[in-house]
Parts: C-alpha cells; sequence; structure tokens
C-alpha cells in the first residue's frame, strides 16, 4: 500500500477524529492491514472513554463541609437566616409548638401583669425602670443585666410561700421559656455588635423577664398577706 | 408543614441559584455546587488520576468560582464558564508540578523512514483487541501530556464537543481536533507499551516456574 494513501489516511484522521470515515478512507482501510488496525483500535480507545465518562464519580461529602469552611473564612457567603435578621432565625428554628407555647405563655404573662398593676400599679413598675435605665447605659452589657435579673428572680423564688407550688413551677416554666429568647437574643448581638435593632430586642427580651420577675414579686407579696 | 434546608437546596434552579450567590446566599452556593460537583470532580480526577489532588483541585474550582461569581452576567453557558475555570485550575495545577512537558507535536509524528503513521509500536501479537482495559486506560491518561490529557477526557471521557473545548481551553476548533487525535495516538502507544511489558512479565513467570519445576 502507498505510504502517501496511509498519510492522507492520518492527516484525515486528524481533521475529522470523530468520523465518519469517508468514502476514499473507507476504501483504504479494505486494502490497508495497518490503517485498519489503527483505526479499530483508535475505536476502541474513543469507546473506553465514552464508557469511562459514563460512571458518576461522587466527591467525599466532607469536601463540601470544607469548601464552605473557606467561603464562610473569606466572608463569601453568609447564613440567610442571618440576612433575615436574628428574628426570623429564632421562628425558622423553634419548633412551632414552642413558639405556640411561649406566645401563650407571653399573653398569660401580660394578662396576669395587667391585672396586678391594676391592684398595686406601683410596685409592677419597679423593675421595667431599671431596665430603661440599663438600657440608657451602653457600656451596661446583656451579661451584667442578666445576673442583676437572675439575682432578683432567686430573691423572689426565694420568698415564694412554701406550699404553692403550682405557682413556682408556673414561674419556672415561664421563666425557661423567656431565657430561651434572652440566649437568642444574646448570640444575635454577640454576632452584630452594632446592630441596634439586635440590642433592642435583647433589652426587649430582659424586659419580658423583669416583667416575670415584677408579676412574681407581686404574686409573693399577695400570697404573703 | 416546613420545607427543609436540604429541600430548599434541590429545589432552587441553577438560574435562580445563581442570582442568590451574587448576592452571597449559602444555600445558592451549595445548590450551584450540588449541581456540578460531580462533573468537576470526576474532570478533576481524571486530570490528575489522584483523589486527594482531586479534591483539592475541585475545592479549588468552586472556591475561584465563588469568588468570581459576581461577575457572572450569563453571556455563556454557567456550565461551559465553570469547566473552563476548572480545566484552568487543573492545567495550572500541573504547571506548577513542573510535569515533563512534551510538545504538542512531539509525539506521533510521522514515521521518518516510511512517511506514514507509527503503527507498528506492538507488533501483530500486542494489537489491541477491540476493547480497552479500563485500568489501563487510565494508567495511559495518567501519562499523557497535560494539554492532550485535557482535550482528551474533555471530549473523549467528558463529551464535550470540540467548539465547547476551544472556549474553554482558548484555542480553535482544529486545533482541539487535532490535538484529540494526538492524544489517541500517544494513548494507543502507551497501551501498546504495556501489553508489551505484561507480555514480557508473563513469559518471564512462566520461565520461573518451568525452571522451578525440576
Amino acid at each position: 500500500m502507498s505510504p502517501t494513501q496511509c498519510v492522507q489516511f492520518e492527516k484525515m484522521l486528524e481533521e475529522q477524529p470523530d468520523g465518519p470515515l469517508s468514502a476514499v478512507a473507507s476504501a483504504h482501510i479494505e486494502s490497508c492491514d495497518d490503517c485498519r488496525t489503527l483505526w479499530s483500535e483508535i475505536e476502541a480507545i474513543r469507546t473506553a472513554g465514552t464508557e469511562w465518562g459514563g460512571e458518576e464519580v461522587e466527591p467525599p461529602e466532607y469536601l463540601w463541609a470544607s469548601l464552605r469552611q473557606r467561603l464562610e473564612s473569606e466572608g463569601l457567603i453568609r447564613e440567610r437566616n442571618a440576612q433575615r435578621g436574628w428574628l426570623a432565625a429564632w421562628f425558622g428554628v423553634a419548633p412551632g409548638w414552642a413558639l405556640a407555647g411561649a406566645w401563650v405563655s407571653l399573653v398569660l404573662i401580660a394578662a396576669m401583669l395587667a391585672g396586678y398593676r391594676i391592684n398595686q400599679p406601683n410596685r409592677a413598675a419597679v423593675l421595667p425602670v431599671r431596665l430603661s435605665m440599663a438600657a440608657a447605659q451602653p457600656k451596661l452589657v446583656g451579661a451584667d443585666l442578666g445576673k442583676t435579673l437572675d439575682g432578683d428572680l432567686k430573691r423572689v423564688f426565694d420568698s415564694l410561700p412554701e406550699g404553692n407550688p403550682v405557682l413556682a413551677s408556673s414561674l419556672r416554666e415561664n421563666l425557661g421559656i423567656v431565657d430561651n429568647l434572652i440566649a437568642v437574643c444574646e448570640q444575635s448581638v454577640r454576632e452584630q455588635p452594632d446592630d441596634p435593632v439586635a440590642r433592642d430586642y435583647l433589652y426587649g427580651a430582659y424586659e419580658q423577664k423583669a416583667v416575670l420577675l415584677a408579676t412574681a414579686t407581686d404574686r409573693s407579696a399577695l400570697e404573703g398577706q | 408543614m416546613a420545607r427543609t434546608r436540604s429541600s430548599v437546596v434541590r429545589e432552587l434552579g441553577e438560574a435562580e441559584a445563581i442570582r442568590r450567590a451574587q448576592q452571597g446566599d449559602a444555600e445558592a452556593f451549595e445548590r450551584i455546587y450540588r449541581l456540578h460537583n460531580r462533573r468537576v470532580y470526576a474532570l478533576c480526577l481524571r486530570m490528575v488520576g489522584n483523589t486527594a489532588e482531586a479534591e483539592d483541585l475541585t475545592q479549588e474550582a468552586f472556591l475561584q468560582l465563588f469568588r468570581k461569581i459576581a461577575t457572572f452576567r450569563g453571556e455563556s453557558a454557567f456550565s461551559t464558564w465553570l469547566h473552563r475555570l476548572a480545566v484552568n485550575v487543573v492545567l495550572m495545577r500541573l504547571r506548577k508540578k513542573s510535569l515533563v512537558e512534551t510538545s504538542l507535536d512531539e509525539a506521533a509524528e510521522p514515521d521518518e523512514e516510511s512517511g506514514g503513521p507509527r503503527k507498528d509500536i506492538g507488533g501483530p501479537d500486542l494489537r489491541l483487541s477491540g476493547s480497552v482495559d479500563r485500568v489501563n486506560l487510565e494508567r495511559a491518561v495518567e501519562q499523557l501530556p497535560p494539554g492532550y490529557r485535557s482535550v482528551f477526557v474533555l471530549h473523549d471521557v467528558q463529551g464535550y464537543e470540540h467548539n465547547e473545548i476551544a472556549v474553554i481551553m482558548n484555542c480553535s476548533i482544529g486545533n482541539s481536533k487535532s490535538q484529540l487525535h494526538k492524544a489517541r495516538m500517544r494513548l494507543r502507544e502507551l497501551l501498546h507499551e504495556f501489553e508489551r511489558d505484561r507480555a514480557r512479565e508473563e513469559r518471564q513467570a512462566a520461565k520461573g516456574g518451568s525452571g522451578s519445576g525440576h
């Protein structure tokens, strides 16, 4: 077979590597063993490559975790919850029943407070005043305020008359709900210390705790009479 | 019933995910990653032949993608953009590793004596028999020069068309076809070499076996 034809055959393969073979090339490989072998082996390699490509390759799961960590460290991604604000985040993660319970409890507390305020308005107003003063002092950090409130609450619980476990249990339950809210708010403030809305919500949460404390104080006084 | 985070990630369409990722949305980043990670990882793995390095390259490709995603304006297909970026990341790594870079024209030159193509590498008894062993193919691909390897992996393995490869590798369509042909020719040589090595080992094993019998 003429070497010229073989060179032309390979040139054709280079220019049209995906085929199909022209009539001239087909005629050539009919009469040239070497080029026929070359063609069949090239086809075998191409087929093997295609089969190889059909296999899915799943990267390990930790790859995303690692990538995400790098994206976060570079500040490229933000949590969607954080973008929507801490309140949305809270509502997004809290189970429905917990939210419902929290709201019912807060409504009950407000109703109780309203009732006690009608009877003894001056005593109930003491703690919110303390909160307002704290909010006006930016240097008073949340943790200090929380400790102060915790101390006040402890004194209230200590002063509750023995033999009223229902009241104590109810207060503790409501306290747990409000404390959860405070924890979320505190985290939001830690993450966004310059966000005035986050700080407002934190002080609002402390205020809820103070309201609870005022309610308990009043109830304690009434029980003691 | 509230939608879970994973279902949100799954349901997000690519265009919406891109738009949200441009605003730094974490779920959108994850959606884009999940849509393309297999193809990018496969590409990296087949181009470097090493899982640890493929993981590193996949991460690097997505990292670069997310760094630049705000500049994506949709003039080109997103997947083409991503894969061009991934190929570049791989090629950069291969160059940094100072692999022996064979000139793209070095392999598969016409036989100087006959002027025809080299066909007698393995001899008649070692010709490929219509099917190629996968392990050998992977070994051979690993030994290809980076340029050949990229075109072969992109075209024959990953299924890209020459016009896409031309865009990804910033070359002409004719150059892509030419490189693919040379890559296949080089693979053929390598596969013949493997076959010869295997035949030699078998002969030696047979000699050793018959020698030990006496």
